[in-house]
């Protein structure tokens, strides 16, 4: 997956900005979580037979302006109102080390999340060290904007590039790994239960 | 598992459903906002539907020990906080106007079914059941939790929400089958009875066993032979848990109620209590029928001038003996702390009557004041 080096990442910060159509979108494939690797044996017991994680896949774009990283994903599951769960999205990238993706990181290997979630305008920055275990991340100013056309969510969510600490880097001229997770909230789904792409895939950045 | 365990054991016989417990709880906890519709603490007529409405059929606990799916009450299952037209009904100044719930659209409240009970005259029949969380032994809200937001502690039992840990997700409400666990649109956290542990931690029981005028509630540690709780569940097996088969082991215990005879056709009195055994059996098990022996045969030694030991407890002359190492006054144990700088000022004098509202968290912490 590549990163395109643009001159000015600010307009594309609105998912619907004709700009995003000379950016290459890469499909990613998602899949449910597996139900033996939720945490308790209530959500393993209550889940079982029920469908979830239906998002199968996520259409994805990503730009820079050498100071702005930007990323645009698009999928099928925009939800109901009134329902209890928010519809969400969050990005995962290693800190450092080698963190399984699936496993939500370990204590040596930190996975940096980015989460959107539908009823809510600001990102949240999180960190995690293993399943169940994430906790407020690193401060960085992110931004989100999204809108949902017929049953498509679009989604824009960006933050400076670079790193330090326990903020995943972004650097131009360099690679990286990068995660997903969406999560219906009219299926109930929340935690856990949710879709997420399977491993890492390899995130370039122009130079 | 815990080292010690605080319960409660309730009295049936003596609940009049004054719901004074309620308010002492909801004045003392749920003052933040978000928390309008929490009552920690219920009570409902039997039979009858509960709070939140209908909860024996919303699932969770255990069955065989495996976990079982359950359902997220909503607030309308608990009962809304109503908003009613009291302005313009007072100060209108129409003449027609009559007080409404909700403009009139209200759903039904947390004790919906108040003093409607069961039965036909002239056997009709209720009693209350008050409710708190039963703070039990094997919690099938903490064993839900993902992530590990829900504690036993394990100096005496009490589980609670870590609400810095919770992110919202409901397993837990999904989980305990007494669907004694809210959830707080404003702060997205979930909420529930916290027997009180800051008074506990004092030496101070809880403030719905204090305020009870029916002195109806004993607290004590469950394994504390010279307190009421060991007295009444172990010795005298007098106070049986609410639905044990949830399996979730609950702390919270119930004598049973007596009640008079049955009338037959004829309006003679029979063998039978008015409220069917096999009623109590479902909500407290097969021990309902050798406690409610119990209680009569005790109470007929009473009655004959014997010491009864189980009825001296009952009845509770003295009723700082209720709460076994929980009885000092709020106010002495409150002395024993230093008061903050902040507070050492006297307080600016209020300029209007203060009006009824939810803090928010910041304002709660220091004592509803902005
Ligand atoms: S009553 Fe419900 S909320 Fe309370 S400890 Fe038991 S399972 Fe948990
Ligand atoms: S305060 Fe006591 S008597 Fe009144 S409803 Fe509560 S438990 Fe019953």
């Amino acid at each position: 997956m590549r990163t395109q080096r643009v001159k000015n990442v600010a307009p594309l910060l609105d998912p619907a900005d004709p700009g995003w159509r000379t950016v290459p979108v890469e499909q990613v494939s998602m899949m449910p979580t597996p139900l033996a690797m939720q945490p308790t044996p209530y959500i393993r017991n209550s889940w079982e037979g029920r469908e979830y994680g239906r998002v199968t896949d996520l259409a994805v774009a990503s730009v820079h302006d050498g100071r702005q990283w930007a990323l645009r994903a698009s999928w099928r599951g925009v939800s109901p109102a009134g329902k209890d769960f928010p519809d969400a999205l969050a990005i995962a990238l290693p800190v450092r080390g080698k963190p399984v993706l699936a496993l939500m990181g370990a204590a040596d290997a930190p996975i940096h999340f980015l989460r959107w979630q539908a009823n809510k305008s600001v990102v949240a920055s999180q960190i995690a060290m293993g399943i169940g275990s994430s906790a407020r991340g690193p401060a960085i100013t992110c931004s989100a904007q999204a809108r949902a056309e017929g049953d498509r969510w679009q989604v824009v969510i960006a933050r400076p590039l670079g790193g330090a600490g326990d903020l995943a880097p972004l650097v131009a001229g360099r690679k990286t790994g990068i995660g997903f997770a969406v999560w219906m909230g009219g299926n109930d789904e929340r935690g856990g239960i949710k879709a997420f792409s399977i491993d890492w895939a390899e995130l370039a950045l122009d130079a | 598992m815990s080292k010690r365990q605080v319960a409660m054991v309730m009295d049936l016989n003596k609940c009049i459903g004054c719901q004074t417990c309620t308010v002492a709880c909801k004045t003392l906890w749920t003052r933040r906002e978000g928390m309008e519709h929490m009552l920690w603490n219920t009570v409902n007529t039997q039979p009858g539907a509960g709070t939140p409405h209908g909860f024996e059929s919303m699932g969770g606990g255990f069955r065989d020990g495996v976990a079982q799916p359950g359902q997220r009450p909503s607030v309308e299952d608990f009962g809304k906080a109503w908003n009613f037209n009291h302005e313009e009904v007072f100060f209108g100044g129409k003449g027609e106007i009559s007080l409404a719930a909700d403009g009139g659209k209200h759903g039904k409240g947390p004790n919906w079914d108040e003093d409607q009970g069961g039965g036909e005259f002239p056997n009709s029949h209720y009693f209350y059941l008050p409710r708190i969380c039963n703070h039990c032994t094997h919690p099938a809200c903490l064993e839900a939790c993902p992530r590990k937001a829900i504690s036993k502690r394990e100096d005496n039992g009490i589980v609670l929400i870590d609400e810095d840990r919770c992110k919202g997700y409901r397993f837990c409400q999904e989980a305990c089958p007494y669907k004694k666990i809210y959830y707080n649109e404003v702060e997205e956290v979930s909420q529930k009875c916290i027997f009180c542990f800051p008074r506990i931690d004092e030496g101070v029981t809880t403030a719905c066993s204090r305020q009870c005028p029916g002195r109806v509630r004993f607290v004590g540690y469950l394994d504390d032979p010279e307190g009421p709780i060991w007295k009444f569940v172990t010795k005298h097996k007098v106070a049986l848990p609410l639905h044990a088969e949830y399996g979730t082991q609950p702390n919270v215990f119930y004598v049973p109620p007596l009640s008079p005879p049955k009338i037959d056709d004829e309006g003679n009195p029979t063998d039978e209590p008015r409220i069917p055994t096999e009623y109590l059996v479902s909500l407290f098990g097969n021990g309902v029928h050798d406690a409610l022996k119990t209680l009569e045969r005790e109470r007929e030694r009473n009655k004959r001038g014997e010491k009864s030991e189980l009825m001296d407890l009952l009845i509770a002359r003295k009723w700082l003996d209720m709460f076994g190492p929980f009885q000092k006054h709020p106010r002495d144990a409150a002395r024993n702390r230093p008061i903050p700088q902040n507070q050492q000022k006297p307080r600016a004098p209020q300029q209007q009557v203060s009006e009824i509202r939810f803090y928010t968290k910041e304002e709660f912490k220091k004592g509803g004041r902005a």
